[in-house]
């Protein structure tokens, strides 16, 4: 049962063309962080090329390689912005549409006259974004191991695995905001309600909680890599032991170390990072589930 | 008063109205405040520190006679470059709410049609909705500032003069209009949705690129950012060589900037940085010559405002005058 609830809505998605518009959006991302990695390796080449030129002229040596200071990987750093920006959003709209038609549409009080229990319609639901989630991440690994070879002509097994790795955190972080964007709609009575809901955990998510925990602008929040601010202070003292559940810097500062862009430390601290999103993701699941089983589908929400 | 302004007016109130009735808008407000005020509080007291090392400094030099005494490098306004921020990028979402909110509310309640059955034009219900979308983001700002400035002079230890306080307040006007162009976003989007959900993720997909994507791009392609530390220092060059190798890359900086102007968010970040000393190269200036070097970014900011506008009446215009079936 749980396998046609989940097929029935991947169709649905596919129909809605939402599919369609996750796979455009979440590739057109990948392409536009690969372009942006050639670009960098391109001007690094140009600007490698005329210092040599300068520093010859001046009777200087020539300066070390500056792709000795860059890691293979680094070329798609901006991967590591674009999930918790654009794939979280899209995440929270998937999310969203899974529950939400069945509301407005009067599909909920069809399903439930028939006999399904509501465990196994929502396990369903979770499975269903979980697997256009994967497919679409999986398209996205495609396209930047294709950037690689285009940037690089030869990509290494190692960092194959690393990419791979990567893409499994940020499904695994994807997953947060589409379960967010299910209790939304739980918990709301408008259609509206539930999306602006869902937006400001993602506004909170993105940008409020780093800022009381690491004191990190907005601006900040939108490097790949950020340094937090020191304990000096009084109020960090306090707010940054919540650091560890701050879920975006922990998904940051894991993939900085899996793609190599951020100082390496040993792997008990990556696998420490990952656990308060994958925490975080299982409370939200069990939350889901629990309000499902005391959601009214006998009413309908309205459209707007 | 004519009774065109009557209208006008009338339709401000009921936005404003309608706007602080709902609870969503009021916890997104909330939080703009909220992080404002942790962002200045944060800033303040590692100023207050900064500051009292100053004033020693300055006081041991006036002991020992020294005549001159380096200025201070601190700037007070500069403490609300979160609070900016935090405008242009939470601001911007909650204009967008706003706007999404004035169509979908009015649809749902089919009090659409009934307002397009009276004697009211177009642009005087584009106009009356987006004034009272302006006061509340003039009510927004204003505790913000407040809460701002408080902090700095209680907890930074430095109250702002009247020439700060006039560039704050065009800092904050700039603010209120870039938040009104969002606004129109909002409500141009939902207004031209057959389901006003879709108008608003097709507004806040504008928004994702407008504010996140492009200023980002922008950054990113800085041919110093793409090593960490900086590719010049890293290839031992001093600023005058930076500043020659960077004469064979015009074409590539004219494209990088290309991409920073398309972003109103850009333009908007700019000025009220200058408004605001976030700048340390603009701190020195007086304010004619600040609104000079800005006039560009006031340019633009006014262009894509007035442009938003004129859809906003067009998508009004355009509204159903009788009331439709279904859902709408």
């Amino acid at each position: 049962m749980i396998a046609t609830i989940a097929s029935h809505q991947v169709l649905s998605l596919r129909r809605q063309r939402v599919f369609l518009a996750l796979l455009a959006t979440l590739l057109t991302m990948t392409a536009l962080a690969g372009v942006l990695g050639w670009s960098s390796h391109h001007t690094i080449v140009r600007v490698y090329d005329e210092a040599v030129k300068l520093l010859a002229s001046t009777g200087k040596p020539a300066p070390p390689n500056p792709f000795l200071l860059k890691p293979t990987l680094s070329l798609l750093s901006n991967m590591v912005v674009y999930i918790p920006l654009i794939g979280a959003l899209l995440a929270l709209i998937l999310g969203h549409l899974s529950i939400v038609d069945d509301e407005t549409n009067g599909i909920g009080r069809l399903v439930f006259s028939r006999q399904i229990s509501r465990t196994n319609y929502v396990l369903g639901k979770i499975t269903s974004a979980a697997g256009v989630l994967a497919v679409v991440l999986a398209a996205s690994l495609l396209v930047s191991i294709t950037s690689l070879l285009v940037v690089n002509h030869t990509v290494a097994g190692a960092d194959v695995g690393r990419l791979s790795l990567f893409y499994a955190l940020s499904w695994l972080y994807l997953m947060v905001f589409a379960l967010i964007g299910m209790v939304a709609v739980l918990m709301t009575r408008r259609r509206s309600i539930a999306l602006l809901a869902a937006m400001g955990a993602w506004l909170v998510i993105t940008f409020v909680i780093p800022q009381f925990t690491s004191g990190l602008r907005p601006a900040q929040s939108l490097n790949p890599i950020t340094d937090p601010a020191s304990t000096s202070q009084t109020f960090f003292k306090i707010t940054s032991k919540l650091r560890p559940y701050s879920v975006v810097e922990q998904y940051k500062q894991a993939s900085g170390r899996i793609l190599q862009t951020a100082t390496s430390e040993p792997l008990a601290s990556t696998i420490q990072r990952v656990l308060p999103i994958a925490g975080f993701a299982i409370l939200l699941a069990l939350l889901t589930i629990r309000l499902v089983q005391r959601h009214d589908f006998s009413r309908s929400a309205t459209s707007e | 008063m004519n009774d065109s302004t009557n209208r006008i007016i009338t339709l401000a109130r009921h936005e404003y109205r309608a706007a602080v009735r709902s609870r969503i808008l009021l916890v997104l407000l909330g939080i703009v405040v909220t992080v404002t005020a942790v962002s200045v509080y944060i800033a303040s007291v590692d100023y207050a520190g900064k500051l009292a090392d100053y004033q020693a400094y300055r006081a041991a030099a006036q002991a020992n006679g020294l005549d001159r005494i380096a200025p201070s490098p601190l700037a007070a306004l500069s403490l609300l470059r979160g609070a900016m921020e935090y405008l242009e990028i939470i601001g911007a979402v909650i204009a967008i709410a706003l706007g999404y909110l004035t169509v979908s509310r009015e649809r749902a309640n089919r009090t659409l049609p009934l307002i397009r059955s009276r004697p009211v034009t177009s642009g005087e219900l584009a106009t009356g909705s987006l004034l009272g979308a302006v006061g509340l983001f003039a009510t927004l700002v204003a505790v913000t500032a407040f809460v701002g400035v408080i902090c700095v002079g209680i907890i930074g230890h430095d109250w702002i003069n009247a020439t700060q306080a006039l560039k704050l307040l065009l800092g904050y006007i700039a603010a209120i209009v870039y938040m009104g162009a969002f606004y129109c976003l909002g409500a141009i989007a939902t207004a031209k949705s057959r389901v006003a959900a879709n108008g608003l993720m097709i507004a806040l997909g504008i928004w994702l690129i407008v504010v996140l994507v492009l200023p980002q791009i922008g950054d990113t392609m800085d041919a110093d950012n793409q090593v960490p530390g900086g590719l010049f220092k890293a290839l031992g060059l001093n600023h005058d060589g930076e500043v020659q190798i960077l004469t064979h890359f015009t074409t590539y900086e004219r494209i990088r900037t290309w991409t920073e102007e398309a972003s109103l968010a850009k333009h908007f970040e700019r000025f009220a940085f200058g408004m605001t000393d976030v700048k340390e190269r603009y701190r020195p200036y007086s304010l004619p010559w600040l609104l000079g070097q800005t006039r560009n970014d006031i340019g633009w900011l006014v262009a894509y405002s007035a442009a938003l506008f004129a859809g906003l009446r067009h998508s009004f215009r355009r509204q159903p005058t009788i009331p439709q079936g279904g859902t709408q």
